[in-house]
């Protein structure tokens, strides 16, 4: 399977999820990624659902007090003006909490099937504009960078005692201080890069000429998982 | 082949002048600052990553000490400072640049791998062109092939002015700060056991023990990457042993529980300490986090705003990100030596400092010593270790060991 491949299987995956409007057509949407992490993944796709699980997780438990606890009824009864029930406020809660998930799994299995290779190299093999690649690239590399600052504030605020490593009061009431840290720390790296080194280097025509590699072309493999999502994203929306 | 030292002590204009020299290369120049931020690209998520960046047909040998291909996955920013100034020189090895510029990074490699760097960047393989800040290089007569320029030879007599203000700006009296130390008994430290690793593949410390006493120095010493910030992590509490006990003067001592109380520390890229956006803030905020505990007495706010002047900062709103990096590096002395903890440790204090200021610095360690602190530094700067009388410590193999 090619990034190509792999990366149109997520985006029509992802789509379905958004067209579909019940429970039946989510789970065919999540049959489907259960057959690829199968086959593509093997034993590796029990890792997949951690991380979708720990995105949804937050979101029910808040939408289930909500929709579910304090509402009581779904937004469809609420705008056709009738009293309602917490059973139909459950399905919808299930229902957009079911998509989050898709979606989160869709792009995990994604990421988990090219584990071996580098996010550059990833990101090089997509057939899309080079600007989109830079653009995603970047993307990326800013992510590591608030990562970074991250732990680096974290690392002077614990030293410092303002804030304790684990759970505490103090981090209640201290924890603004972290996040001004961590942009205060953010600010300084960009301004490091953009000052010093990249004027000196060219260093984001360099990142170009790294994402200019041809993209290889799409395998039969591909083609059956496309072929298998665009009929999923044609079922769910009618299941 | 032309291979330049630009001489000069701080605020002397010589990163200006660096700068400038690439410049005029119109962006095709590779440039190695102090700091990773300055020394890598920051677009890549994976040291291979890093690699691919800048790996062209390069026309001349790799410059690789370390193997890289067992880095491959690691995030560059979770490197040593040492590692990432090697991973930048060898990213620049396998590039297409002819010219690099490095300001002051060499000084954070240990004493093999700053050899082996020099001798690739003196040979004839590393490019057409090197210009080189380097304290730690003999400024009046450089060994070949480096040749001598002043940091006031450029061309631009604005930068001349601005470089005379900046020195006066943040001159600093180094001698003046030893009347201002404040006695204290440090404790001794004793580790037992001290497991430690990053995730399940990254050993650094196993069965670790180790005594410290106080009124001494300590010098950590062990290769780029052996793991001597990871020891100063351990004992502020930023990082949790897996197993094993510290103790401070026999009784258990559990930063993650109780918080940091003993260690002040510096640490070697000084943006990764400060704990607000100006001085005024971070100080507050570091007593406001003592106040009320019984067993550590806050420094006035007298005593750090004396000390604060002679490591060069006069105003208390002064913006830290706005200091230059050097005066950034001098302020982060300023906790340490505020007596507001019994031992200081200090991550490679030196680097890019001149040698009368890291001549002022052994002094003050030296009577930080004799006045009963515990001090721990992690330093390659030989000359700067030869003027404390210091116990050195080598951290190889998982342990640390008195040499």
């Amino acid at each position: 399977m090619t990034p190509n491949g792999a990366a149109a299987f997520a985006l029509i995956v992802i789509v379905a999820a958004v067209a579909a409007h019940s429970l039946i057509g989510l789970a065919v949407l999540l049959a489907l990624c259960l057959a690829f992490g199968g086959i593509e993944l093997g034993g590796r796709t029990l890792n997949a659902f951690a991380w979708p699980v720990g995105v949804v997780a937050p979101l029910a438990l808040f939408m289930g007090i909500v929709w579910i606890g304090v509402v009581g009824r779904s937004p469809a009864e609420i705008a056709a003006g009738v009293s309602g029930a917490r059973t139909a406020a459950l399905g919808y809660v299930t229902v957009v909490c079911a998509r989050l998930f898709l979606v989160a799994l869709a792009i995990r299995l994604v990421v988990l099937r090219f584990a071996d290779s580098t996010p550059l190299a990833f990101i090089g093999a997509l057939k899309a504009p080079l600007t989109a690649k830079k653009l995603i690239a970047l993307t990326l590399s800013w992510m590591d960078t608030i990562l970074h600052a991250v732990d680096r504030s974290r690392t002077a605020l614990v030293t410092a005692g303002i804030i304790a490593p684990r759970l505490s009061l103090r981090n209640a009431a201290n924890g603004w201080i972290l996040v001004q840290t961590v942009w205060l720390s953010v600010v300084t790296i960009a301004i490091g890069r953009l000052r010093d080194k990249w004027p000196a280097e060219s260093t984001l025509a360099r990142l170009e000429e790294a994402l200019r590699a041809p993209a290889p072309s799409l395998t039969p493999r591909d083609g059956w998982w496309m072929a298998a999502a665009i009929a999923a994203l044609a079922a769910a929306p009618v299941a | 082949m032309d291979r330049e030292l630009i001489t000069g002590g701080n605020f002397s204009g010589r990163s200006a002048a660096l700068r400038r020299r690439l410049q005029r290369n119109g962006g095709q120049s590779f440039f190695l600052g102090p700091y990773a931020e300055a020394a890598l690209s920051g677009l890549s998520s994976t040291v291979t990553d890093e690699i691919a960046v800048y790996a062209r047909d390069a026309r001349r040998a790799a410059f690789a000490p370390l193997d890289w291909s067992g880095f491959g996955r690691r995030k560059p920013a979770t490197l040593s400072g040492g590692e990432q100034v090697l991973l930048a020189l060898h990213c620049f090895s396998r590039s297409a640049y002819e010219t690099i510029g490095i300001d002051t990074a060499l000084e954070q490699l240990d004493a093999q791998n700053r050899a082996a760097a020099l001798d690739y960047l003196g040979g004839a393989e590393s490019g057409q062109r090197v210009v080189l800040i380097d304290n730690r290089l003999d400024p009046a007569a450089p060994a070949p092939p480096w040749s001598r320029r002043e940091a006031a030879d450029g061309p631009d007599p604005a930068d001349a002015a601005e470089t005379a203000t900046a020195a006066a700006r943040y001159a600093c009296d180094l001698a003046g700060i030893i009347s201002e130390l404040r006695p204290r008994t440090a404790p001794a430290i004793a580790l037992r056991g001290v497991d430690f690793a990053y995730g399940s593949d990254r050993p650094i410390f196993r069965a670790l023990n180790l005594a410290l006493e106080p009124g001494r120095a300590y010098r950590l010493i062990g290769r780029n990457g052996a793991g001597k910030t990871t020891f100063f992590k351990l004992l502020v509490g930023v990082l949790a042993p897996a197993c094993g006990t510290i103790l401070l003067d026999g009784a258990a001592y559990r930063p993650r529980a109780s918080g940091n109380r003993a260690f002040a520390l510096a640490t070697q890229n000084p943006d990764h300490q400060w704990c607000g956006a100006t001085l005024a803030e971070d100080i507050a905020r570091r007593r406001r986090a003592l106040a009320g505990r019984g067993d550590v007495m806050p420094p006035s706010d007298a005593l750090l705003g004396s000390l604060a002047r002679k490591l060069g900062v006069r105003a208390s709103d002064q913006h830290l990100y706005e200091l230059p990096l050097a005066a950034r590096k001098r302020l982060s002395w300023l906790w340490p030596f505020s007596g507001a903890m019994p031992w200081i440790m200090l991550d490679e204090p030196t680097v890019g400092q001149d040698r009368d200021t890291s001549a002022g610095l052994a002094a003050i360690v030296s009577h930080l010593c004799a006045i009963g602190y515990g001090i721990m530094v992690v330093t390659h700067d030989e000359e700067f270790a030869g003027r404390i009388a210091h116990s050195p410590l080598r951290i190889e193999g998982m342990t640390v060991q008195p040499e």
